[in-house]
């Protein structure tokens, strides 16, 4: 037995000091914010019974409101909740179908896949001042969090429609972008090179051997930012843009965990549908599985 | 008139010397092999035939005009008539089989419409691509994805695409570097015919020197960079072609 930890040990080598400092290093951390195993418990009964109701919430979401004073000219739940997921995903396509276009034209200029060969000295330092602001400007656009953007923008705006919708386009174009570029420079330049042998120019080339070949890759990772925002345009609720995020905000802030759990399941469903449309359509993309 | 004249060209990379002060020419629809060991310098003379390779030193000439002066699009119009069947084939693997081909045109039509022919080609273009396909034995295939079909089924794409370029000359690579004997056979074979079919030029690096001699009225030998053997397979003495490779055995010998 302790031959065989002593072995094991000579067979991690260096690796055994990178997995011990990262132990050590998160139990500094741990200790630095103050974080004990109690703190992952409710600290007193109420909030454990509160907790509790939560979580049974859960089994028996609600199909009327808990909310009495709700008239009865309003919605019923269901109608409510499905408005809500209509809206959330308002805002999600809106977003994207800013986003997509913004992140193309920022990938586009932020890869060097196109950029023509040989390349005169006063090209290349447009194409590289180009580059640089386009990697600039990702980098700028996704490094701040959408709820801040939706903060920022707000306070500049007001709520509004046009405040959460540019609000989620701005980080989801960065992240596009980034992502765009370095697809499309990952991609294989045979087909472009044969091409370019034919005559083909610089750009051609690009959208004629590159890009169709990148373009599953893109589409597919286009519906994974699809769901993000879906899930980001939910959570503009919580700073008053009306989604679903709102009215599990107001139902949470009123103890109405029910309510909640059917928003939460709304929202789901909505998640789950998109995630089977996206898959149809990547098996669409690549019916044989081989690229 | 001269399809492709060089004259003492050279080509380096770095301080490999890859062409070597090579002078050949080739007249428009004449047929030639370039053999020789791997590293010889074929694939490199095959570039600079079509320009996309400029030498470091000498001159070349295509269709009669000294490209030295010319510019971009003067060289992009100039490649627009030569086909190239690169070794790698460089097929769209996941467009169809009418897409890949129609790309063949490209050089000549430009951006714009290259990228409607991508998504719109005219009821014309599929007609003459189903012919070529014909031509070439793979019209089941025309709305196919070129990612699904065999290796073999896949040169004949990249031959059609060479095809739809309807070119005056036609430069491949290696097209038989891996594919089985026979359908290797099949290749050069077809490559020839429609060389005498439709008139364009044909230049062809060969490792197979049996399928060099059958199919080639011309053989261009070359080792380390430069021309040793240049004529009829007749009239090149069977020790200088033997040679050829022989010596590299011996080398790959002395390297081990």
């Amino acid at each position: 037995m302790s031959e065989e930890a002593g072995s094991g040990h000579r067979r991690l080598g260096g690796r055994r000091w990178v997995l011990l400092s990262l132990a050590a290093l998160f139990l500094l951390c741990a200790w630095h914010v103050g974080l004990t195993p109690a703190g992952l418990f409710p600290p007193d009964a109420e909030r454990w019974d509160r907790a509790g109701r939560f979580f049974a919430a859960a089994l028996d979401p609600a199909f009327d409101y808990q909310d009495d004073t709700v008239p009865d000219s309003a919605d019923p739940i269901l109608i409510k909740g499905l408005k809500g997921i209509v809206l959330t995903l308002r805002y999600a396509v809106a977003a994207m179908s800013l986003a997509i276009p913004a992140g193309l034209l920022l990938g586009f200029f932020g890869s060097s896949a196109w950029w023509p060969e040989p390349c005169g000295r006063g090209l290349k330092a447009v194409l590289r001042t180009g580059f640089v602001l386009s990697r600039f400007l990702m980098s700028f656009a996704r490094s701040i969090h959408e709820l801040i953007w939706a903060l920022l923008i707000l306070s500049a705006l007001g709520v509004s429609p046009i405040a959460g919708m540019v609000a989620l386009a701005i980080p989801f174009a960065g992240t596009l972008g980034k992502v765009f570029s370095e697809l499309i420079d990952e991609e294989a330049r045979s087909a472009a090179s044969a091409l370019k042998s034919i005559g083909h120019r610089p750009v051609q080339t690009f959208l004629t051997g590159i890009l169709p070949r990148a373009l599953p890759d893109l589409v597919t990772y286009s519906f994974y930012r699809f769901e993000c925002a879906l899930r980001a345009s939910a959570v503009l609720g919580f700073v008053g843009i009306e989604t679903i995020g709102l009215y599990i905000q107001l139902s949470h802030e009123e103890f109405y965990y029910r309510e909640v759990w059917t928003y939460f399941y709304l929202l789901l469903a909505l998640i789950v549908v998109v995630d089977l449309w996206g898959a149809g359509i990547r098996s669409r993309l690549n019916p044989s599985g081989t690229v | 008139m001269s399809a492709f004249e060089l004259e003492g060209i050279s080509c380096h990379y770095g301080n490999l010397s890859a062409v070597d002060n090579v002078s050949l020419q080739i007249e428009a629809g004449e047929r030639v092999a370039l053999i020789g060991p791997s590293g010889s310098g074929k694939t490199t003379l095959l570039r600079t035939l079509n320009t996309i390779r400029a030498p470091d030193r000498g001159t070349v000439s295509v269709f009669g005009d000294s490209v030295a002066e010319f510019r971009a699009g003067d060289l992009r119009r100039l490649r627009s008539r030569i086909a190239f069947l690169p070794q790698d084939l460089g097929l769209v693997p996941n467009l169809s089989v009418l897409q890949n081909v129609i790309l063949g045109s490209g050089g000549k039509r430009g951006t714009w419409r290259s990228l409607r022919d991508l998504v719109l080609p005219s009821k014309a273009d599929v007609l003459r691509i189903h012919e070529i396909l014909e031509r070439v034995g793979i019209e089941e295939k025309l709305y196919h994805r070129t990612d699904t079909l065999s290796g073999g089924q896949r040169q004949r794409v990249a031959i059609a695409r060479a095809l739809f370029q309807d070119p005056e000359a036609l430069l491949a690579d290696e097209p038989v570097s891996s594919v089985d004997p026979a359908r290797a056979r099949d290749t050069v074979e077809l490559l020839t015919t429609l060389s005498e079919e439709k008139g364009f030029t044909l230049c062809v690096s060969l490792h197979n020197l049996e399928l060099a001699r059958e199919f080639f009225p011309r053989l261009v030998g070359m080792r380390r960079g430069r021309v040793v053997v240049d004529g009829a397979p007749d009239s090149i003495p069977e020790e200088k072609l033997s040679e050829l490779y022989e010596l590299e055995a011996a080398e790959m010998m002395d390297d081990a």
